[in-house]
């Protein structure tokens, strides 16, 4: 609500550039048909391109100085109006950035006001606090403020006002300029033998670049972010600790042990068996898919398991904790009472349930993947497999999966990544208690989880507690980074020898 | 265009090691074999011609129920070997194919070493009692591939490095480490150049001491360069059969003539 003036032109500018964007379309069309003498052979490229060069130039030149401008005027007047709050109007316990919200909470509601019909725009200019209630007026047109106006912080939020209404005008004139300009320049180049095509296509190569490098910066910034508060972690907590200790036990008083080994030991644990779940099973699914069934089979069985992949991880965290669970202590718990008598399990949650059930997950991304590729082998290399009198598994076994090999470890290893970065499953089914044991049937927990647990409630990020799930964050992140490097590796290496 | 010489000093028996009758193929409802019946004989290099999709390959991969992979194919007829019907129930088709060998239209050398690459039939069919026997088996095999002398010095290298012709003439080596009776070549040159054409032809036609040679080819010259019996395909109908000799140069269907003088194809 507070932005809604802001909006409102903007808006119409963004409105009155389009607009400007069709006209320039249309006129550079049709002044290249004019050019030509109306027979579009003579041009060097099809009309629709001059009117689409004439776009772009009137288009992307004004959005581009419209973001900039929306990014950078905020700025500016903040800057310029924070020199009139005196140091001594910031009471103890805040800050300037407090204040100018303040600030900006007056400005606003002056502005909502004046819209109101409570305040003339001139007297939203001169009003003082000595002659004013303001915050009466303002609580009138239902702006609440927290406390009284205080002189400064109304001049201040008066000169906010003022210097936004410029920039706005000041806005709206260059943007109309630069558009102007660009359909003028882009008109004027429309002749008869320039090269509208051309443009259209460097436009679009430069739009697919923007998105490829997007991506990428993306995932730059979002190691820089990392990486800095795990620095300020290792500021606070030594990094011996962190990686060689073997006890996690986070205090928010302070003096916590936090070492990754024992959530490492945990995650690796619970990889493992999921792991050695969903390869077999992932892998015969794929081969007979690919390789025995027939038709109406596979157009069966190939959306139903890829079915498995869409279910929400949490639905598999439930699973894990109502189904599975209490499945093994059935199974493996209450002494007399259990299936096979023993007494090795008590809660639901432990590393096999957790296992087992991630397994479950990975199972349709091992198969899809690793058919994928089996596919992917040549159908000469089965003929000759037959024509030598191999039988099916034979050839299966002996040429089509050494074959598909490095793929299919390319998958297993992607997998791997999968489950070492999965939260949910874990989260409900592997349990929160951190150590490093063999017993598959004990609750550990993982890094993923102790991210979370770190992260959610009340935070201070001054506190190693917090900012160690940063570590943790980065290292998980290195090791799924690592382990898809070696893959596209192992891919790539055997590649070039078989094909 | 004949290689005289060859067929008339070679051709010293004629046994008849295959004997197609009545044989039809469909593939659903395309009925892409018509009654074709044929005999082949043993020790001789036998041409399939025609234009493409006149069925010859297809006729070819019944000859060691290679079609069997294909779900959709049906073959009615019989077709014997030495006598003995292979569509008969009592024949496993695994079987048979290790006594026909077939070499592919392209070089299909499996992902696996040389060695590997001509160890695997042998090893499947469990001709070799020990490593040194097996050793044996692969170095004939190659020998007989007339590519011993450029890969002896590097079994142990992955046989998809060496280059087409001798690809296809390591496959050629694959196909005769089992040693086979009977040998079916879909096309073996077309994706080689002429100087490797040549080479496997030459060997092809070392081939026919020891085996019956069925070779499929689009190129009539070849046709008459490696085989001493040609039969002509048109249309799933096996339009006449005899002397290679005599096909091309005084064929009886007018079908035929249309064909090697380049009217039809």
């Amino acid at each position: 609500m507070g932005n809604f003036l802001n909006v409102a032109p903007t808006t119409l500018l963004v409105i009155g550039v389009l607009m400007l964007t069709a006209l320039a379309y249309v006129t550079a069309r049709r002044r290249a048909m004019t050019a030509a003498g109306g027979d579009a052979r003579k041009l060097h490229s099809l009309p629709g391109y001059y009117g689409y060069n004439a776009a772009m130039l009137t288009a992307i030149p004004a959005f581009f100085v419209l973001v900039i401008w929306l990014l950078v005027q905020p700025m500016l007047i903040q800057n310029a109006v924070i020199e009139m709050i005196p140091q001594d109007a910031i009471s103890d316990g805040s800050s300037v950035n407090l204040v100018m919200s303040d600030v900006r909470r007056v400005a606003n509601g002056l502005t909502t006001a004046v819209d109101a019909g409570a305040l003339s725009a001139d007297a939203a200019r001169d009003i003082s606090v000595t002659d004013t209630d303001v915050r009466g007026l303002l609580a009138d047109n239902g702006v609440a403020l927290g406390s009284d106006v205080n002189a400064d912080v109304l001049a201040a939020a008066q000169r906010y006002r003022s210097m936004q209404t410029t920039g706005q005008w000041l806005m709206i004139a260059v943007i109309a300029a630069v558009a102007l300009g660009g359909a003028f320049v882009a008109l004027r180049a429309t002749t008869v033998d320039f090269r509208a095509r051309n443009m259209v296509e460097r436009f679009v190569l430069g739009l697919l670049m923007i998105a490829a490098s997007l991506a990428i910066l993306t995932t730059v910034g979002i190691v820089f972010s990392m990486l800095f508060e795990s620095i300020n972690f290792f500021k606070l907590h030594p990094w011996q600790d962190f990686f060689l200790g073997d006890t996690w036990a986070p205090n928010f008083r302070g003096d916590s042990d936090l070492s990754i080994l024992p959530l490492l030991w945990g995650t690796l644990y619970i990889s493992i068996i999921a792991l050695f779940v969903a390869v077999p099973i992932g892998l015969f699914a794929a081969i007979y898919l690919s390789e025995y069934a027939n038709n109406k089979v596979r157009a069966l069985a190939k959306p139903l398991l890829e079915i498995l992949a869409g279910i929400p991880t949490i639905v598999y965290g439930l699973f894990a904790l109502l189904t599975v669970g209490p499945f093994l202590v059935d199974l493996f718990g209450r002494g007399e009472d259990g299936i096979l008598g023993v007494d090795w399990m008590s809660g639901a949650t432990s590393v096999l349930t957790a296992g087992l059930v991630m397994g479950i997950m990975l199972i349709p991304f091992v198969s899809s993947l690793s058919d994928d590729i089996i596919n992917a082998v040549p159908q000469s290399m089965r003929d000759g497999s037959f024509g030598l009198g191999a039988t099916h598994s034979e050839t299966i076994r002996q040429v089509v999966l050494p074959a598909a090999l490095p793929g299919i470890v390319g998958a297993i290893l992607l997998a791997a990544s999968r489950a070492i970065g999965e939260t949910m499953i874990v989260v409900l089914g592997a349990g929160a208690i951190a150590r490093i044991s063999p017993n598959p049937l004990e609750a550990m927990t993982t890094i993923t989880t102790r991210i979370v647990s770190q992260l959610t409630g009340d935070t201070d990020f001054a506190s190693p507690e917090t900012l160690v799930a940063f570590a943790l964050g980065l290292t998980l992140f290195v090791l799924t980074l690592g382990l898809n490097v070696l893959a596209l590796y192992i891919v790539r290496k055997y590649r070039e020898q078989y094909e | 265009m004949k290689d005289n010489v060859i067929s008339e000093t070679d051709v010293t028996t004629d046994k008849i090691k295959i004997a197609a009758r009545d044989v039809q193929v469909y593939y659903g409802d395309n009925h892409a074999i018509k009654d074709v019946s044929v005999d082949i004989q043993d020790k001789t290099v036998t041409a399939f011609i025609g234009p493409s999709g006149c069925g010859k390959s297809t006729f070819l991969r019944c000859i060691n129920r290679m079609n069997d992979t294909i779900d959709i194919c049906r073959v009615q007829g019989d077709i014997l070997i030495d006598g003995e019907d292979i569509y008969d129930s009592k024949v496993d088709p695994v079987q048979l194919r290790a006594k026909v060998g077939m070499v592919f239209q392209k070089p299909n050398p499996f992902p696996k070493s040389i060695y590997d690459n001509v160890a695997y039939g042998p090893r499947i069919h469990g001709l070799a009692r020990n490593k040194a026997e097996l050793d044996d088996i692969v170095e004939r095999a190659l020998k007989r591939g007339a590519i011993w002398n450029e890969v002896k010095d590097r079994l142990h290298a992955p046989g998809t490095g060496l280059s087409g012709g001798q690809q296809q003439r390591l496959c050629i080596a694959r196909a005769v480490a089992t040693e086979p009776e009977v040998l079916l070549m879909d096309e073996p040159c077309s994706a080689l150049d002429p100087i490797a054409t040549a080479q496997v032809e030459e060997l092809i036609d070392e081939l026919r001491q020891s085996y019956a040679v069925v070779i499929v080819t689009h190129s009539m010259q070849q046709a008459a360069r490696v085989s001493q019996k040609t039969a002509f395909f048109h249309l799933g109908h096996l339009v006449e059969y005899g002397e290679t000799d005599k096909i091309f140069t005084a064929p009886e269907d007018p079908r035929t003539e249309s064909y090697i003088t380049g009217r039809i194809g």
